[in-house]
């Protein structure tokens, strides 16, 4: 809607400018003036008159997509919205008020889901986004760069299902990983990596992180390639090199990539699920659950479903709420943040 | 189910772990598509829903016995996702859209089912079955909801300690008689270097296994008035129960409790592990990692700890239901009339490779077998398991408190409570839901 303002805003700026008949009073005339160069589309230009009827001509052509927006969107956030209010085992269902919210406050596996959840959101900040930049930066320009670039993306392109079952053979107790610091005699680090919290969480985070980095350092090696040559070549005649050059060139240059990724990482850390369901279930004991997981366990498992529409609007509420935030903040200059 | 698939349904043999790759992406398929099962069988054709893709080539051959002796064919339907199963059947029962057969859970998940009016009334065929001698008494109760049968049993898996004989014998050892017996066979292997006992609380669901274990061996009444809500607890049975699984702990006798089935029924064949309590299912799952049964894998009936009490073993069996609505409801029920059939019965459980509910079906299995004739001889008690006993919620919620428990043993009284807690909510509700 906003864009749509905006796109009128902007051809009345341009009307505006148009150079009319310099004798035409403002106050007599409308201000429409029919153009003759194809001021923005060559598609505009085919059409005679450059407005056919009102700003609602676009709405035929948009239903399709608000239609399924809303059917499959904006419809069952609402109608969650309102079942969040209800008990209801998913045969009969009682109206209990915001009973499902007040039950959220007092449920432990809740507060336990709601940590782990920001734990994923801080790893996954903290480990593919910085490990995904270091590692583009130092392949960037390098022999074999690409190479390797290509060796850290390729985990990507495994599912995450296939990614839980390898990480399964890697972390248990008899697994790959307690072998491995055995058999190097570092007896003590061995641990029982899935079992304990928070130790499964943050397990579940390194493997996530082997799976996310890769597009990490796809965007941010794109986001090198495009750094303008002048402008390093300007700072290493002022006499800029390595950290310096990083620190004052590099990352700045990075921003609207890192806008991107740190967007994603976000996002993506927050409805982390796949690889937590096949490796733990979430459990022991319900000890690594995130929000999603808990939603879905309640919604889906227990046939609590008010209780899981209420877990599933704070998710929601806190991916909106922060996503948004942080792109309000930081998208680069497109006027969006002067909001 | 073990293995095939990441759920927590514990009643079919696990397939080998590459499966569980198909299985996690089929999954995520079937939740988007699984609206659209029931559509009708042509006539002589009748579908059973099922969540296990291991049941469908068992399936099948019972489909195909029964074209023999009434004419009728059953064809497996499979959703291998157990959420989507369960969604699937629970949403679409009250419609005409759902299934005409199913495979579900017997106790209380049967009830459960039982209690929405949307499947058929089976007394009449369960009793024609008994008449008959196809079917075994003992296991009525299992089906029945306000004494009416609402389910016909299909497989009957009894839970045994798996062994490795070879690994026995090079220790001395025999399957144990007693209970002192079996304490004295963990201690030996233990001394000599085989972890005795396979615990886990790997996929959520065996976190039970050895409550249900010890405590049916302890006090068999108790469990049976614990598990259907006479009992708490907080009793002092529970408690010795977990503090007897306690001093298994003191004494190391357990697996990492990360270890899965399918780790474990390896790792018995090759004599690092000494017993794995499991379902009979698990038999498979043994033969897959190189097992011969009766050769280097057997199984024993855990004996009683109290001498005294009666002698009990714990049974898992699955229920072939008939809805009301299903499209081609008729045959449906012509299907049940014949399911008990010897020859159907054979096709299946010989097809599946476990124990048999119809006692005039010899096992093919040599050590079910053996299994089936000490239990209908030693006229066992037979208990249903912990998994299908209780309100569903409230066993999928104690299940990850006895995870909780199988971690940190030392937390059992805090655990016994949390399990009470949630025990008095849910049979409140459970039995408010009875009332209405």
């Amino acid at each position: 809607m906003r864009a749509h303002m905006r796109a009128r805003m902007r051809a009345h700026m341009t009307e505006i400018a148009t150079p009319a008949p310099a004798s035409a009073p403002a106050e007599a005339k409308p201000r429409r003036v029919r153009r003759r160069v194809p001021h923005r589309t060559p598609h505009q230009a085919v059409r005679p008159s450059a407005r056919l009827g009102g700003p609602l001509a676009a709405l035929p052509w948009a239903l399709p997509a608000f239609a399924f927006v809303g059917v499959l969107l904006v419809y069952p956030f609402f109608r969650s919205v309102y079942g969040s209010f209800f008990e209801d085992d998913g045969f009969t269902s009682r109206f209990t008020g915001i009973d499902n919210y007040t039950r959220l406050a007092d449920d432990p596996v809740f507060g336990r889901s709601l940590l782990n959840t920001l734990m994923w959101v801080a790893g996954t900040l903290l480990l593919p986004v910085l490990l995904g930049l270091l590692i583009a930066v130092a392949t960037h320009r390098m022999r074999f760069g690409g190479i390797a670039q290509m060796v850290i993306v390729l985990p990507f392109a495994i599912s995450a299902a296939a990614t839980a079952v390898l990480w399964n053979f890697m972390l248990t107790s008899d697994g790959a990983v307690n072998q491995f610091l055995r058999g190097v005699g570092l007896d003590s680090w061995a641990q029982t990596w899935l079992l304990e919290w928070p130790q499964n969480t943050l397990a579940l985070i390194v493997a996530g992180t082997w799976q996310a980095t890769g597009i990490n350092v796809v965007l941010f090696a794109i986001g090198l390639r495009v750094i303008p040559r002048d402008t390093v070549e300007a700072a290493e005649l002022d006499g800029a090199s390595g950290w310096r050059m990083f620190r004052y060139i590099t990352l700045p240059q990075l921003r609207a990539v890192t806008v991107v990724v740190v967007g994603m990482a976000v996002v993506n850390s927050l409805k982390a699920f796949d690889l937590i369901w096949i490796l733990t279930k979430g459990g022991p004991s319900r000890s690594s659950e995130t929000l999603a997981l808990t939603m879905y366990r309640e919604a889906f498992r227990l046939f609590h479903v008010g209780y899981g529409s209420a877990i599933a609007l704070v998710l929601s509420v806190i991916v909106v709420a922060s996503s948004w935030a942080y792109l309000r903040r930081q998208m680069p200059d497109t006027g969006w943040a002067r909001g | 189910m073990p293995g095939t698939k990441p759920t927590a349904h514990p009643a079919h043999p696990p397939v080998p772990r590459r499966a569980l790759l198909t299985a996690a992406a089929a999954a995520a398929g079937t939740l988007a598509t699984a609206c659209g099962t029931a559509k009708g069988q042509p006539p002589g054709k009748v579908a059973v829903f099922g969540d296990s893709a291991a049941w469908s080539a068992p399936m099948a051959a019972a489909g195909a016995a029964m074209k023999s002796v009434a004419g009728l064919r059953l064809v497996p339907e499979v959703n291998p996702s157990l959420e989507s199963f369960e969604q699937v059947v629970k949403s679409s029962l009250r419609t005409n859209k759902t299934p005409d057969m199913l495979k579900y859970w017997s106790g209380y998940r049967l009830q459960d089912l039982a209690r929405t009016g949307g499947i058929a009334d089976l007394s009449g065929q369960w009793d024609a079955a008994v008449a008959r001698g196809w079917a075994d008494r003992s296991l009525r109760e299992a089906f029945t909801y306000r004494g009416r049968v609402y389910g016909l049993p299909m497989n009957l898996a009894y839970w045994v300690f798996f062994h490795n004989p070879e690994v026995f014998a090079e220790h001395g050892l025999q399957p144990p008689r007693t209970w002192g017996d079996f304490l004295a066979a963990a201690d030996r292997l233990k001394r000599n270097g085989v972890t005795p006992l396979h615990g886990t609380a790997d996929g959520r669901w065996p976190s039970f296994i050895w409550f249900q274990e010890i405590l049916s061996r302890q006090d068999p009444r108790f469990y049976d008035d614990l598990m259907n809500g006479r009992e708490k607890y907080t009793d002092p049975r529970a408690e010795r129960a977990l503090r007897t699984l306690a001093s298994f702990f003191d004494k190391d006798w357990f697996t990492p409790m990360d270890m899965n089935h399918v780790d474990a029924a390896a790792a018995l064949v090759h004599g690092k592990v000494g017993m794995l309590p499991c379902g009979t299912w698990l038999g498979s799952t043994l033969t897959a990692s190189g097992g011969k049964p009766g050769k280097n894998v057997s199984a024993f009936v855990l004996p009683m700890a109290d001498p005294k009490a009666r002698p009990a073993v714990v049974f898992e069996s699955s229920a072939l239901v008939a809805t009301v609505k299903g499209p081609d409801r008729a045959e449906a029920l012509k299907a049940t009339r014949n399911w008990m059939h010897p020859a159907v019965m054979k096709a299946f459980s010989h097809a599946l490779g476990d124990g048999c509910p119809n006692p005039k079906v010899p096992a093919a299995n040599p050590v079910v077998g053996a299994l089936a004739k000490k239990v209908r001889g030693d006229r066992l008690w037979l208990l249903n398991r912990f998994w299908e006993q209780g309100p569903p919620e409230l066993v999928e919620a104690t299940v990850d408190d006895l995870a909780g428990f199988l971690l940190n043993p030392s937390s059992y009284r805090k655990v016994l409570r949390t399990m009470q807690d949630r025990a008095d909510e849910a049979w409140k509700v459970w039995r408010e839901a009875e009332r209405t």
